[in-house]
């Protein structure tokens, strides 16, 4: 979800409420039933959109591009920053793929911190002015990084977006989303769920910047999911608070919450920076029994809290997976083995056979979704 | 030759270093050398460097301006929500988002000036306290589709290969640099920050001085964040984030006294120079970002360690010859 | 604050309330007073748990500031220290993981090592190498951290590499008031605090420090080893680095070479806020500690006032330390009024600055 998505629909909310209080002046039990028929409409169709995509996938497409090695190419893997250890992981990935395809492995550079959102665009414009054949990159903007995505797609270089889209899509080839984005919503309410019981409860989000748009995303994902089905119903959201992606800040921000809201029972954290501080946060005070930890960690980093069942589950995909399928695509576009356009189908080395469908979560651009979750529990620890 | 060198120990050095990186780019990187990479190289920092100018008036008054970074986040934070909210036109919204600038500054050279509070204490409140302005404003919310006429300024070259961006630097560069070396008020800023109490009794109206620049630093930094929204095409509350500490390390790179009194707009200058190409060096030769900024630190460092070494070791002749005979 | 004024109501010892035990006193009461009117916002903020929190996530600035005063109070600063509290963090993290039996002093003891040889280099560097402060930590700022993330090579240190003791270190308490946890960390960072503090007063390389800040160029006429005393405060700074990212390590569990990153600013507002100038030569170490608390209790408050939403908390944060430091202002000028006029009825030379604070030119003997 873009944000300028996310602020239409705070708009149509919003237009949505002086519907209503405008026609409570003359027929206002009329004007709330529309209303509300609208909002579930809306999130039905959502649904319905993230339901079809596995389907899309899956179909057999007899003109699929086997992508092959056909020489060595330069190209640029750029993180959202190098330090969170799931960046690492997928340059990995895109290594192991360069191997198989005979090419030189990506340079991978970025910015150190992520909370240097802007940072990317000088390693983008470097790579313009390097003239690398192909730029993967996780977009830790939001539109910013648009402009010079524009550049190297001025210049003919394909820009391959993984685990973060460009919003507007403006320069962009294709993304390679590691979930669908509204999945991610349903998935983190089933776990909210499954930890809460029917009985339901109180839970808050901690989340990364206020800005960070795939958190930002997913967030607005769960709450349309929360909405949408009545088994969710007494999953109470009472808050939503920031760590920045630093652990410190998490820490603080983990602890502020279980003071502010004594009757609070899950942190869902959808960053692996904050779901590993806030179970920290919660083992260290001893209130692992009261407030439990949920989101998207890296297994390696939750492993202690798993065993402690203070983190109970939490979800995540495969990062390593996500670096591999992005170089293939990247390659594929580079070396003209694929166009990069519409319901062209190709294979990828091990991870086999996916489509390039328009992206139902933007306004515009591809998409090529991965998958699947892989939920880790006390069952499947994933370590 | 001999005689401006040892006058201008410091630039002569810049310059020596400047040089070597300028070499070792052109042998590492083919796509160096490039009237386009040029242009790039300062249009990806411009709103740094433009701060950097403003920032050594400050510095050699002998204060500092730790909030300029959130300045700017909120300067822009104010061009977006006015954009949103659609009332009012955007040529006034810019106006807007400039007072904004001038306003935070205003407050702080308020309190430093005429309350007498230390700068570091009033802008490290302020580098708080506007970055939260941001963020009130604009919260989770990231606001662009501006005005086409703003992107394009702000994302492509206005003539030739040259963008609005660069002229705007260089030409506030020439007034700062005859202001500050030429001017009456580069003058008072010189003894102001040399000692307070000289300044005074040759009749310099100290606190109104340092109101008067820290005025000009927010409206300069809220110049840079305007700037910044047209170059990104969309505001967000983290704009500008974190860059105080590189614009307080090119200045002090470029020789200015951090007590105040000295310095020059040419070391400065230099130290820009030498900063951004060394960036990009390092940038085209695939080095990462925290590597950049360790050589960047090492440099920092060197540039003084290195001629205080050789003047204690009794070399002192040797090593200003050898900057003498550089390649300036 | 009028150092020189300080210097010489501290030789006329007239009163037990001196400058800086106003300043402290002031601060205290500032933090008092912020306490009884977010008790009133805050439904059950006046309680043990609120006072574990902050005595428990203070001490890592608390313990900074300290060194960060240490140093300051010699004219000089330390940028580097939220690198260094990275790296002690990290590299106590590594060698932790491969020896569990090493025990809480032997971590302790390793971080505040790491800690030492760092604030030796920017010791060395400053004090031999007569390259300023500033420069000095800007620099070793950006190469600590970049040496970190080489060595890292982008792994994080984990919990689960950790021996438990570590992760529960922060919350060992010593003894239980009612629901007020005294926690040995907190225990630790008063200790550290209050015994710098007693050096720094009275001992003589404590004095000393004053000196140098006060005047360099009189303290080195005066023969006073200027260097080696500016030397071990960057020692000293780094060594409180370090056990600040032992705690760190413990607090956060898990660490990234960005680990500590912006503690340097959060350090330096700490001490400056507690009254520490950061012209060199006056200040005390408990007042860098209240400032530290005072700001970190305006911080955790905050976060728990239901009204302020989460985009509000940094303004308002800013704006109240901005009030803070007015106030304490305000409540300096008035005293240090009435103690200049009193000053020059007993000495008959001593001014003060109303408006401007400006150094008395003909009593600055006091520090030579």
């Amino acid at each position: 979800m873009t944000a300028i998505k996310r602020r239409m629909r705070r708009l149509g909310l919003l237009a949505v409420l002086v519907l209503v209080v405008a026609a409570c002046g003359d027929d206002g039990g009329d004007a709330t039933t529309t209303a509300a028929g609208d909002t579930t409409t809306t999130i039905a169709e959502t649904t319905t959109t993230a339901g079809e995509e596995p389907t899309t996938t899956a179909a057999p497409a007899p003109e699929a591009v086997v992508i092959t090695g056909s020489g060595s190419i330069t190209s640029t893997f750029l993180p959202k920053c190098t330090n969170i250890a799931v960046f690492p992981q997928a340059f990995e990935g895109s290594e192991e793929a360069a191997t198989e395809l005979g090419s030189d492995p990506a340079e991978f550079v970025g910015p150190a911190d992520c909370g240097d959102a802007t940072g990317q665009i000088e390693f983008m414009s470097n790579a313009v002015t390097q003239g690398v054949q192909a730029i993967m990159v996780s977009n830790n903007a939001g539109d910013e990084l648009a402009p010079s995505a524009e550049a190297a797609a001025a210049a003919g270089i394909p820009v391959v977006a993984w685990d973060s889209p460009i919003p507007s899509a403006a320069g962009e080839s294709v993304f390679i989303a590691q979930v669908d984005f509204d999945e991610t919503g349903v998935v983190m309410a089933d776990m909210a769920l499954s930890i809460l019981g029917d009985d339901g409860g109180e839970f808050a989000i901690l989340s990364a910047t206020p800005e960070a748009a795939n958190q930002n995303a997913w967030i607005a994902a769960m709450e349309e999911a929360l909405a949408a089905d009545a088994k969710y119903a007494n999953l109470v959201l009472v808050d939503t608070v920031y760590g920045n992606d630093v652990a410190e800040d998490s820490v603080t921000a983990a602890l502020g919450l279980v003071d502010s809201h004594p009757d609070l029972e899950l942190i869902m954290a959808p960053t692996t920076v904050g779901i590993v501080a806030a179970a920290q946060a919660m083992t260290q005070e001893g209130l692992c029994d009261q407030v439990k930890v949920s989101g998207l960690g890296l297994p390696a980093e939750m492993a202690e809290y798993v065993e402690s069942g203070c983190a109970p589950e939490f979800a995540l995909w495969s990062f390593v997976d996500l670096g591999y399928l992005a170089y293939y695509v990247a390659y594929g576009i580079a070396t003209d083995q694929i166009e990069g356009v519409e319901g062209e189908t190709f294979v990828a080395g091990r991870m086999g056979e996916y489509t390039i469908t328009a992206d139902p979560t933007r306004d515009a651009g591809l998409r090529v979704l991965m998958g699947p979750f892989s939920v880790y529990n006390a069952e499947n620890p994933g370590t | 030759m001999r005689e401006w060198v040892a006058k201008h120990r410091w630039e002569a050095i810049l310059i020596v270093i400047l040089a070597i990186t300028i070499v070792v780019n052109v042998a590492l990187s083919p796509f160096y050398l490039g009237v386009g990479n040029f242009i790039n190289l300062f249009w990806l920092s411009i709103e740094k460097i433009i701060v950097v100018i403003v920032m050594t008036f400050v510095i050699i008054n002998g204060e500092i301006d730790l909030s300029v970074a959130s300045v700017m986040g909120f300067s822009a934070a104010v061009l977006a929500t006015l954009h949103l909210g659609g009332e009012v036109p955007f040529g006034i919204a810019i106006v807007i988002a400039l007072a904004a600038g001038a306003l935070a500054g205003l407050i702080q050279g308020f309190l430093v000036g005429r309350v007498g509070l230390p700068s570091l204490v009033v802008t490290l409140a302020g580098l708080i306290g506007f970055r939260g302005a941001a963020r009130v404003l604009l919260e989770d919310r990231s606001i662009g589709d501006f005005p086409e006429w703003f992107d394009r300024l702000g994302q492509h070259p206005l003539v030739g290969p040259i963008p609005l961006a660069l002229f705007v630097f260089f030409a506030g560069l020439a007034v700062a640099w005859v202001t500050l070396e030429r001017g009456a008020l580069g003058r008072e800023v010189y003894v102001t920050g040399d000692s307070a109490d000289v300044g005074r009794y040759s009749g310099i109206e100290v606190g109104g001085l340092k109101l008067r620049l820290l005025v000009t630093s927010g409206l300069v930094a809220g110049l840079a964040g305007v700037m910044f929204a047209a170059r990104l095409g969309s505001v967000r509350g983290s704009l500008g984030e974190f860059f105080e500490l590189d614009i307080i390390t090119m200045v002090l790179l470029g020789g200015v006294s951090i007590f105040g009194g000295s310095g020059s707009m040419l070391g400065v200058v230099l130290a820009i120079f030498t900063v951004l190409n060394i960036r990009n060096g390092l940038g085209l030769a695939n080095v990462d970002g925290i590597v950049q900024t360790g050589v960047i630190g090492l440099l920092l460092i060197g540039s003084v360690l290195i001629p205080n070494l050789a003047q204690r070791f009794g070399s002192r002749r040797v090593a200003l010859e050898a900057v003498a005979h550089g390649p300036s | 604050m009028n150092r020189e004024a300080t210097f010489a109501l501290d030789r006329r010892g007239s009163s037990w309330l001196r400058p800086e035990r106003v300043k402290e006193l002031t601060l205290l009461g500032i933090i008092g007073v912020s306490v009884i009117l977010f008790g009133f916002a805050v439904d059950g903020y006046l309680s043990g748990r609120f006072f574990n929190r902050v005595t428990t996530s203070v001490v890592i600035v608390a313990i900074l500031a300290a060194g960060q005063a240490l140093v300051i109070i010699t004219r000089n600063i330390d940028l580097s220290v939220g690198s260094v509290v990275g790296v002690a963090a990290y590299l106590t993290g590594d060698f932790l993981a491969t020896n569990t039996t090493i025990g809480a002093a032997g971590a302790i003891g390793v971080a505040m090592v790491v800690g030492a040889i760092l604030g030796a280099v920017n010791g060395l560097l400053v004090a031999y190498g007569g390259v300023p402060a500033i420069i000095v930590t800007l620099g070793t700022l950006a190469i600590f951290r970049t040496l970190l993330a080489l060595y890292s090579g982008g792994a994080n240190i984990t919990a689960a590499s950790l021996p438990d003791w570590v992760l529960g270190f922060n919350q060992v308490t010593v003894f239980t008031v009612g629901g007020f946890e005294i926690r040995l960390v907190f225990v630790i960072a008063i200790l550290v605090v209050l015994i710098l503090q007693w050096a720094m007063s009275k001992l003589r390389w404590g004095r000393r420090l004053y000196a140098i800040g006060s005047n360099p160029e009189a303290a080195r006429q005066a023969g006073l080893p200027a260097r080696r005393l500016v030397f071990f405060a960057f020692v000293g700074s780094g060594t409180l680095a370090g056990l600040a990212g032992f705690m760190f390590l413990a607090r956060a569990g898990t660490i990234s070479a960005t680990a500590g990153a912006g503690l340097e600013l959060e350090s330096v507002a700490a001490a400056v806020v507690g009254g520490v100038s950061i012209l060199g030569g006056s200040g005390t170490i408990v007042g860098a500690l209240l400032g530290a608390v005072l700001i970190d209790t305006l911080k955790l408050s905050l976060v728990r006032v239901p009204e302020v939403s989460e985009f509000w908390r940094d303004a308002f944060l800013g704006v109240l330390i901005l009030a803070a430091v007015l106030l304490d202002t305000w409540l300096q000028r008035r005293f240090t009024r009435r103690w200049s006029a009193e000053a020059r009825r007993a000495e008959g030379h001593l001014t003060a600055g109303t408006g401007q604070i400006r150094p008395v030119l003909d009593g600055g003997s006091s520090d030579a």
